[in-house]
């Protein structure tokens, strides 16, 4: 399981908010570049049809490759209350075949998408990791040296941490409890539900590179 | 890892595996002074596509087996022999295939026997029995020249321990003997470094090879 949330900002304000996040957390950045390829079982595969996601690691010296499934959503009275949203997800490392081990199977490619930024791993209350990307599409099949921004001028920003069927409440609470600190720069909340950009990220961006984020929170 | 080869019992014409042949094969071991050194266990499954169209299932392959090996207790390793793919993944991948709900598994094949150390070697005798059942399908026999890691540096000594085996295993009599095919990794685009997809790759290959025996036996009982 793991608990999301997402968020937009201007690329203008990313690097306050990298200064932000960097005082927050009180570790480096790890620079993000991640082919992300989502594979769709054959028509005939499976009773319903199924998804899965192959991420690449274009920053390792040699690709890593990971192989994520991404599952229903918590559901229920008690979901809706909460501003995170819950869902399972299961990942395994994988060997530089796993592309080719699906497509035999009888899966397709539905799309793929380059993500190109940092990203921030911590723990507060919570293992959280805090990823700020560009997403990019491929004009070509897996031309990732071509990639072009599908939305120019806007990142997006994750947070994200993994939690179980018994500890999820205080993961939620935790991730909720972060998001608060970075509300002058961007609103975060269960992907799929756009809030857009915040009014006060001009001026809070402009705050935070005036004093070089050496505010404590 | 260090170089293995994985042997398998082929009954002479008429014959089948049985629980004395494994003992005779083990008292062998014995009798060349092996140390036993604990049990084994590799489990095999096979998958099979789950389709809307049961005419479809056709369209998708028929040999992709699951492997689980002792050395690498928190992998798992899949395999398609049709398309010369090998996988290493976390055990965590068996979670995603389950709920994929693409492909499910059909049957499950134990392998598990003793372990012995011979000096430098690494011997391990071992019965095929389906997991749900202990009828012996098939008897394997690893052989792990302990040293080496280079596949073709360790060849020649690995050809001469086993000759030297099959040479003291005839002196029982047995109806059968040992079989060792060297697949040819490099169409896996594996090296001559040996890893546990190489392991894999024996295990999916000796499988088609016991299975083609059952099938002859079957044929010549018919």
């Amino acid at each position: 399981m793991e608990c999301v949330v997402q968020g937009i900002i201007e690329t203008q304000h990313v690097e306050a908010l990298e200064i932000l996040l960097q005082g927050l957390c009180g570790v480096n950045k790890e620079r993000l570049r991640i082919h992300e390829l989502c594979l769709k079982s054959s028509q005939n595969l499976g009773f319903v049809s199924s998804e899965v996601r192959l991420i690449c690691d274009l920053e390792q010296t040699e690709p890593t490759w990971i192989v994520r499934h991404i599952g229903g959503a918590m559901r229920g009275a008690g979901a809706d209350l909460i501003s995170v949203l819950v869902r399972t997800m299961v990942e395994s490392k994988a060997s530089k075949n796993a592309l080719r081990l699906f497509y035999a199977l009888g899966y397709k490619l539905d799309h793929e998408l380059l993500r190109v930024g940092f990203s921030f791993h911590f723990y507060r209350g919570a293992q959280i990791t805090v990823t700020v990307s560009s997403v990019n599409k491929l004009p070509k099949l897996h031309a990732v040296d071509e990639a072009e921004p599908v939305t120019p001028g806007i990142q997006l920003v994750e947070v994200t941490a993994p939690a179980t069927s018994d500890n999820y409440g205080e993961v939620v609470t935790a991730v909720s409890s972060f998001c608060e600190y970075l509300a002058p720069l961007l609103h975060l909340s269960k992907p799929g539900i756009s809030t857009g950009v915040v009014p006060t990220a001009a001026a809070a961006a402009a705050s935070l590179m005036s004093d070089g984020g050496g505010t404590t929170v | 890892m260090t170089v293995k080869w994985v042997l398998h019992w082929h009954p002479s014409a008429g014959h089948t595996v049985n629980t004395q042949i494994m003992n005779e094969i083990s008292q062998c071991v014995e009798s060349l002074n092996g140390v036993k050194d604990g049990r084994w266990k590799s489990v095999l499954t096979f998958y099979k596509p789950i389709t809307r169209d049961q005419s479809m299932a056709a369209e998708y392959p028929r040999d992709f087996l699951g492997i689980s090996i002792p050395e690498q207790p928190n992998k798992y390793y899949f395999i398609i022999r049709a398309h010369r793919i090998v996988l290493e993944a976390d055990l965590s991948i068996q979670t995603i295939m389950d709920k994929l709900q693409s492909y499910k598994s059909r049957v499950s094949l134990n392998f598990e026997g003793i372990q012995y150390q011979l000096g430098d070697f690494q011997v391990r005798v071992g019965k095929v029995a389906p997991s749900t059942s202990e009828t012996m399908r098939g008897i394997v026999m690893e052989v792990e020249y302990l040293p080496i890691s280079s596949i073709d540096k360790s060849r020649q000594i690995l050809e001469d321990f086993v000759d030297f085996w099959k040479d003291t295993l005839s002196k029982r009599s047995l109806p059968g003997h040992f079989l060792h095919n060297e697949p040819n990794f490099g169409e896996y685009g594996l090296g001559d470094q040996y890893s546990a997809e190489h392991t894999t790759v024996q295990y999916a290959t000796v499988m088609a090879q016991l299975i083609a025996t059952v099938q002859t036996t079957q044929v010549v009982r018919n």
